[in-house]
């Protein structure tokens, strides 16, 4: 896909807009209103209010912010911090919930520690072989 | 009597063979030829199981046979007038067959697609931004844990952590996309879902983890073979190593696996099945999927 076909344009506003929300967390708990998201985002962006009004309303109805009313506008908080939502990610990737496991394919699917003497002779086999 | 052989012809292609294919240990050294044998074989068990039915309306049409008393001609005409009765049974127990793999891919297939989509969400506002030189469709996760996998689907994203990055070499970096790539190129992942679907459509005393367990391997070796091509045996391995090393002390996480990585390893130390041998393992393919078709043909000549 082209850099600038519009579909991964959007995708790197979700992902700025984001780090917005959680960079002013600490200044703004009350949660941020578009005006202030669009007055945040890096200055060479030239963007239109309605489009940051876009991307938060994407993103909430992805779960991955919140909002609450606040007179006649919002107020957009990040459903988790990025702490939290990395931790949420790797539990899906690596957990042992089957359900969750089974839609991602995996390099490598899971190793413990009673394993790896059997791998590094399955490696020196390899090496031996093939090197 | 058709109508028997393709229920047991049935049981068999999806209880029996699997069993007996999935300790077929040489079939791994020719993973494309073993996988499109097991399809063969779980289309065939599935082609049975709903042609069974179809296959036993022109024996019942001769029913009226055991019903007569004296005058067997009355009574046999009036069943064969009465000959949509039995259309209409065999009819519904294809259906129900039919239902119970469409309700199964259905359950799976949302569940799988929710899933996806969610994480797919997540990994895209947490993946560090783009424009470091990585290419599109590549998200890199920040946890120190090093693990490697990609998410299928229309908009597919290979997923790396930053533990993974700082524990790869670069010729064992490539040996680990190359073996992603294989993986969302060739769909692996639809693959999967047929045979998970199937797997949980089949009743539960013919069903097999072994043959999931077989599947899956397989499909692991298959896309090896792509990293195989990039990187050669020993990179590929030695990635392997590296990521389970990584992950090893990450146990409490979950990560059990199922076991098979030093099966994986050892595989890549393998030569290729020689080619006549890959050759009538597609000609197994083409015969079993014959089968049913031809019992099915045989019942309504």
């Amino acid at each position: 896909m082209p850099p600038t076909s519009p579909a991964p344009r959007l995708g790197d506003l979700e992902r700025s807009v984001m780090e917005q929300l959680w960079d002013s967390t600490t200044t703004r708990p009350e949660g941020s209103s578009v005006r202030e998201v669009l007055e945040g985002l890096p200055g060479e962006r030239d963007l239109a209010y309605t489009t940051v009004m876009t991307v938060l309303d994407r993103l909430s109805k992805k779960g991955l912010v919140t909002r609450e009313r606040d007179g006649r506008a919002w107020r957009y908080l990040p459903a988790g911090t990025r702490e939290s939502l990395t931790a949420e990610t790797m539990r899906a990737s690596l957990g042992d919930v089957t359900d969750r496991r089974a839609a991602l394919l995996h390099f490598l699917d899971g190793a413990t520690s009673e394993e790896l003497d059997d791998l590094r002779a399955a490696l020196s086999e390899v090496e031996q072989r093939r090197g | 009597m058709y109508a028997l052989l393709l229920a047991a012809l049935a049981v068999l292609l999806s209880g029996v063979a699997p069993r007996l294919m999935a300790r077929l240990g040489s079939f791994r050294r020719a993973p494309r030829a073993a996988l499109v044998a097991w399809q063969a074989v779980s289309l065939a068990g599935v082609l049975a199981a709903l042609l069974a039915a179809p296959a036993a309306v022109p024996a019942l049409g001769e029913v009226g046979w055991l019903a007569c008393v004296g005058d067997c001609t009355m009574t046999l005409a009036w069943f064969r007038a009465q000959r949509w009765i039995v259309v209409a049974l065999a009819g519904a127990v294809t259906l129900a067959v039919l239902g119970r793999l469409l309700l199964s891919g259905h359950r799976i297939g949302t569940r799988l697609r929710a899933a996806r989509a969610r994480h797919r969400d997540l990994v895209d506002v947490l993946g560090a931004p783009a424009g470091e030189g990585r290419e599109d469709g590549i998200r890199v996760l920040d946890h120190t844990t090093p693990t490697a996998y990609c998410l299928p689907g229309r908009r597919s994203r290979v997923v790396l952590t930053e533990g993974a990055l700082a524990a790869l070499p670069d010729d064992e970096l490539a040996a680990v996309l190359a073996h992603e790539r294989a993986h969302l190129r060739g769909r692996h992942d639809l693959l999967l879902e047929w045979f998970t679907v199937l797997h949980h459509s089949v009743p539960e005393p013919v069903r097999s983890p072994a043959a999931l367990r077989e599947v899956r391997l397989l499909v692991e070796a298959l896309a090896d073979r792509a990293a195989v091509r990039t990187s050669g045996p020993v990179t590929t391995a030695r990635a392997l190593m590296t990521l389970a090393q990584g992950q090893a002390p990450e146990a409490g996480l979950g990560a059990g696996g199922d076991g098979t990585t030093a099966t994986r390893m050892r595989l890549l130390a393998e030569d290729a099945l020689p080619a006549p041998t890959v050759v009538v393992m597609y000609v197994y393919a083409v015969a079993v999927v014959a089968l049913p078709l031809v019992l099915l043909w045989l019942a309504w000549r």
